[in-house]
C-alpha cells in the first residue's frame, strides 16, 4: 500500500494536503475529503485523488460512478458538501478563479454556440480566460484538425468535431492541466484513435491530462496512471502499469475441451473457468505451467495457451466496482473493494477463493478498504510504515 | 513511463502568471478589457442568435401595422377606446409612435423583456454553454450583471426601433404635425419627439423590472420556457389581484402599476413626481430581483 494514500486520508478537509508534493513533482489537482450530496444521494464520497504534474491520469469507472460529478465539483460547477479540491495551488472553490486560470477541459459533451463559427466560439471562449491571439486560436485548430472548418458554423458540425473542438478550446491558454469528460463518447473507431493520440501527444509534451473514460482499453492506452471511482468513492488509484489482475487469465484450446474444462476446474475451481468462443478462458494466475502440465498429463492435445488480457482486465473492473458475481456478493457487506478483501483467502480457502484473491488490486495500488484501518492507526502515529511494503518507496 | 509510484519527471516549474491578461501567442488583445469584455461577449452572443433579430423585426413591424390598418381603414377608434392617443393617429402621425409604446407596454413589451431574461441563463443551461462559461475563470456576479445590461440594451434597440419606425411610418402616412399635450397646449414636432423619447426610455425602466424577474427565474431553472411561463405567470396573476379592490394595498408596491405613468410626460408642464416615483419604484424592484438571482446563482450547483 503506498504510504501518501493513507496520509491523504488522515487529513482533515480543512488541512493542506502533505501530498502536494510527491517524487519530485507537484500535485497539481488534487482533493481531500471530497463529498457531494444531492438531497439524500451521496453522489462522491470523501475523495481523496492526487494527479501530479506530467500524469497523463484515467479516471475510471462505470456509468454513474461519480465521475462527471467529481470533475464538477474539482472546476467549480458544483458546491461540495464538503472538502475541498485543489488545482495548481489553489483551493476550490474558494480560489476558483485563480484555479481556473490554470485548467482548460470541458464537462460531458462540449457546447458550442451553433451559430458561431468554430474560430469565433474559440475567440468568445477564450477571452474569457484572458486575451488570445489569431495565431494561438489557428494553432489550436490545426491541433485538433479543424483548420478547414475553422469558418464554418459549429452547428454544422458531427460529435466527432465538436469533441476535437472542444479540445482546441481546452488548450486554447496552455492550461497546466487540461481535464477530458469522456473525450471519445460517441466517436467512431477513427475519431477514438485520434483522439487518444491527440491526448498521448499533450503528455508527451508536458501537459498534465485528466482523462474520464469508462473503457478501461482507452485508458490503458494513453494514460500513465489512474483512479478507479465507484459508488462516489475511488477504488483505487496508481500507475496504470498496474492496472490489471495480478494473475494470468489465459484462453485455452485443446482437442477435447469437455475434458480439459474439467481437469482446469479441479485445478482452480468452477468459477475460474468459463467457456467462450470456443475456447477455455482459465485463470491461472501464475500457475499456468501446471495448468499445461495437468493438460498433458490427462492425454490432451493443448493446442494453443495465449493470454486473455483484455478479459482479465474487464474482470478485474468488475471485480473492483462491485459490478461482478464476487462485488455483487459483497454489495451487503460493503464498498465492494472491501467485500473482496473480505471474500479473499483469509475467508475462504479452495481454488475459487484463488481465483479471486488474483482480482485484489495490486500492492502499489492504494484502496480505501486497505487504507481505512491504517488511518486510524496513523491519526495517533503518523507512520507510514503502518500501512504495508509499499512504505518503503516514498522518498 | 515511471516505474510503479516513482514519478521521475522534473518538478512543475510554479505558475508563470495568474492574472491572465499575457496574450497567447501574440501581444495583441482581444475582446477588450476586463470590464467591457463580458458586455462584449454577451453582446456578441445575442447578435449570433435569431430570436434576437425576431424580436426587433417584431418590434419595429408594430408602429407599421398601426400606421397601416388607420391608413387603409381611414377610421380611428373613438375618443378613449384602444391605447392612449389611438385616436388622435388620424390627425398627426407624430402619435403613431406614443399609441405604438402605449400598446405595448401593457403585453408584448413585458413578453419581451420576459423572453430575453428567461434566457439569460437558463437558455444557456439549455444549450450546455452555461458550463463552458462558467469554467472560464469569471465571476457569476459579473455573469449576472453583464446579462441584465445587455438584456436591457437588446430591448433598448428594441424600443429605438419602434420609436424610429413610429415617427417614419407616421410621416409617411400622415404627416407629422407638432403635438397637443392632454393639458391642451402644443409643443413642436421637435419637443414632440423628444417626449416619445422619454417615453421610451421609461418604457425601458419598466421592462427593467421584467427582465429582472425572469432572469431571477432563469437563475433557478434549466429551462427558458419554464423561466418565461414563470415570468409571465407572476406578472399576470398580479396584475389580476390588483384589479380587485380587495388587494388595492398592494398596488403601490407592484411595479406594473406604474406601467402607465408614462402619460405624464404629455402634460404641461410635465408631471415630474409621480414619473420619479415610478422610476424609483423601478429602479429598487430590478435591483432587488437581480440580487435575489445573483444570490441564488452564486451558489447554485450546474449541472446541466
Amino acid at each position: 500500500m503506498r504510504p501518501e494514500a493513507t496520509e491523504a486520508r488522515t487529513e482533515e478537509p480543512a488541512a493542506r494536503p502533505e501530498g502536494a508534493e510527491r517524487d519530485g513533482r507537484a500535485a497539481i489537482l488534487s482533493t481531500r475529503g471530497l463529498t457531494k450530496d444531492f438531497g439524500r444521494l451521496r453522489a462522491v464520497d470523501g475523495l481523496d485523488m492526487e494527479v501530479c504534474a506530467g500524469d497523463v491520469f484515467g479516471f475510471l469507472g462505470p456509468n454513474g460512478a461519480g465521475k462527471t460529478t467529481v470533475i464538477r465539483l474539482v472546476l467549480g460547477l458544483i458546491h461540495p458538501t464538503s472538502g475541498y479540491a485543489e488545482v495548481a495551488g489553489h483551493r476550490v472553490p474558494g480560489e476558483l478563479r485563480a484555479a481556473l486560470r490554470h485548467v482548460g477541459g470541458f464537462v460531458d459533451d462540449p457546447t458550442f454556440y451553433p451559430l458561431m463559427s468554430a474560430r469565433r466560439n474559440l475567440r468568445l471562449l477564450g477571452s474569457m480566460t484572458g486575451p488570445v491571439s489569431e495565431e494561438r486560436i489557428a494553432e489550436v485548430l490545426e491541433i485538433a484538425g479543424l483548420s478547414d472548418r475553422a469558418d464554418s458554423r459549429v452547428g454544422g458540425f458531427s460529435h466527432g468535431m465538436k469533441q476535437r473542438l472542444g479540445i482546441a478550446q481546452a488548450l486554447l491558454h496552455a492550461p497546466q492541466l487540461v481535464v477530458l469528460d469522456e473525450p471519445t463518447s460517441g466517436l467512431d473507431p477513427r475519431g477514438m484513435k485520434d483522439v487518444r493520440e491527440l491526448v498521448r501527444e499533450l503528455g508527451r509534451s508536458g501537459v498534465t491530462v485528466f482523462l474520464s473514460s469508462h473503457l478501461l482499453h482507452e485508458v490503458q492506452q494513453v494514460c500513465t496512471r489512474a483512479a478507479i471511482i465507484d459508488r462516489g468513492r475511488v477504488i483505487v488509484q496508481g500507475p496504470v502499469a498496474e492496472l490489471r489482475p495480478q494473475g494470468l487469465t489465459v484462453r485455452v484450446v485443446t482437442d477435447d475441451q469437455t475434458r480439459a474444462a474439467e481437469t482446469a476446474r479441479s485445478l482452480y475451481g468452477p468459477r475460474a473457468v468459463a467457456e467462450d468462443d470456443g475456447a477455455l478462458v482459465v485463470q491461472a494466475g501464475d500457475d499456468v505451467p501446471e495448468l499445461v502440465r495437468r493438460l498433458v498429463a490427462d492425454d490432451l492435445d493443448v493446442r494453443s495457451v495465449v493470454p486473455a488480457t483484455e478479459q482479465g482486465l474487464e474482470e478485474y473492473f468488475l471485480e473492483l466496482t462491485g459490478r461482478g458475481a464476487a462485488g455483487e456478493e459483497g454489495e451487503s457487506g460493503g464498498a465492494p473493494a472491501e467485500a473482496a478483501a473480505e471474500d479473499g483467502p483469509a475467508a475462504e480457502d479452495g481454488p475459487a477463493a484463488r481465483s479471486r484473491s488474483r482480482y485484489t488490486p495490486a500492492p502499489e495500488w492504494r484502496t480505501p478498504a486497505a487504507a481505512a484501518p491504517a488511518r486510524d492507526e496513523s491519526r495517533a502515529s503518523s507512520a507510514p510504515e503502518a500501512h504495508g511494503g509499499a512504505g518503503g518507496r516514498r522518498r | 513511463m515511471s516505474p510503479a509510484g516513482v514519478c521521475a519527471c522534473p518538478p512543475t516549474p510554479p505558475p508563470a502568471r495568474d492574472a491572465g491578461d499575457a496574450c497567447h501567442g501574440s501581444t495583441r488583445p482581444a475582446m477588450g478589457g476586463a470590464h467591457w469584455g463580458p458586455l462584449r461577449r454577451e453582446w456578441v452572443k445575442l447578435l449570433f442568435a435569431w430570436r434576437t433579430y425576431v424580436i426587433w423585426g417584431g418590434l419595429a413591424a408594430i408602429p407599421f401595422l398601426i400606421a397601416l390598418a388607420l391608413y387603409i381603414s381611414d377610421r380611428g377608434p373613438g375618443p378613449g377606446e384602444g391605447p392612449p392617443f389611438l385616436s388622435r393617429v388620424l390627425d398627426n402621425g407624430l402619435y403613431v409612435p406614443v399609441s405604438a409604446l402605449a400598446s405595448l407596454l401593457l403585453v408584448l413589451l413585458p413578453l419581451v423583456a420576459a423572453v430575453l431574461g428567461s434566457y439569460m441563463i437558463a437558455g444557456e443551461a439549455e444549450i450546455g454553454t452555461l458550463r463552458a462559461i462558467l469554467l472560464r475563470p469569471q465571476s457569476r456576479g459579473s455573469l449576472i450583471v453583464s446579462k441584465w445590461i445587455v438584456a436591457v440594451l437588446t430591448l433598448f434597440v428594441g424600443l429605438a426601433l419602434v420609436v424610429a419606425a413610429g415617427i417614419a411610418f407616421g410621416a409617411l402616412f400622415f404627416g407629422l404635425e407638432p403635438l397637443v399635450t392632454l393639458s391642451g397646449t402644443t409643443v413642436s414636432v421637435a419637443e414632440g419627439i423628444g417626449l416619445i423619447v422619454l417615453t421610451a426610455l421609461f418604457a425601458l425602466a419598466a421592462m427593467a423590472c421584467m427582465i429582472s424577474l425572469a432572469l431571477l427565474f432563469s437563475t433557478m431553472t434549466n429551462s427558458s420556457l419554464t423561466a418565461l411561463i414563470a415570468t409571465f405567470v407572476v406578472y399576470i396573476v398580479v396584475q389580476v389581484l390588483v384589479s380587485f379592490s380587495f388587494f388595492d394595498w398592494l398596488e403601490p408596491y407592484v411595479f406594473s402599476s406604474y406601467f402607465g405613468d408614462y402619460i405624464n410626460f404629455f402634460r404641461d408642464p410635465i408631471a415630474w413626481r409621480p414619473i420619479g416615483e415610478a422610476l424609483l419604484v423601478f429602479g429598487l424592484w430590478s435591483a432587488g430581483l437581480t440580487i435575489v438571482a445573483w444570490l441564488l446563482f452564486r451558489r447554485k450547483d450546474i449541472v446541466s
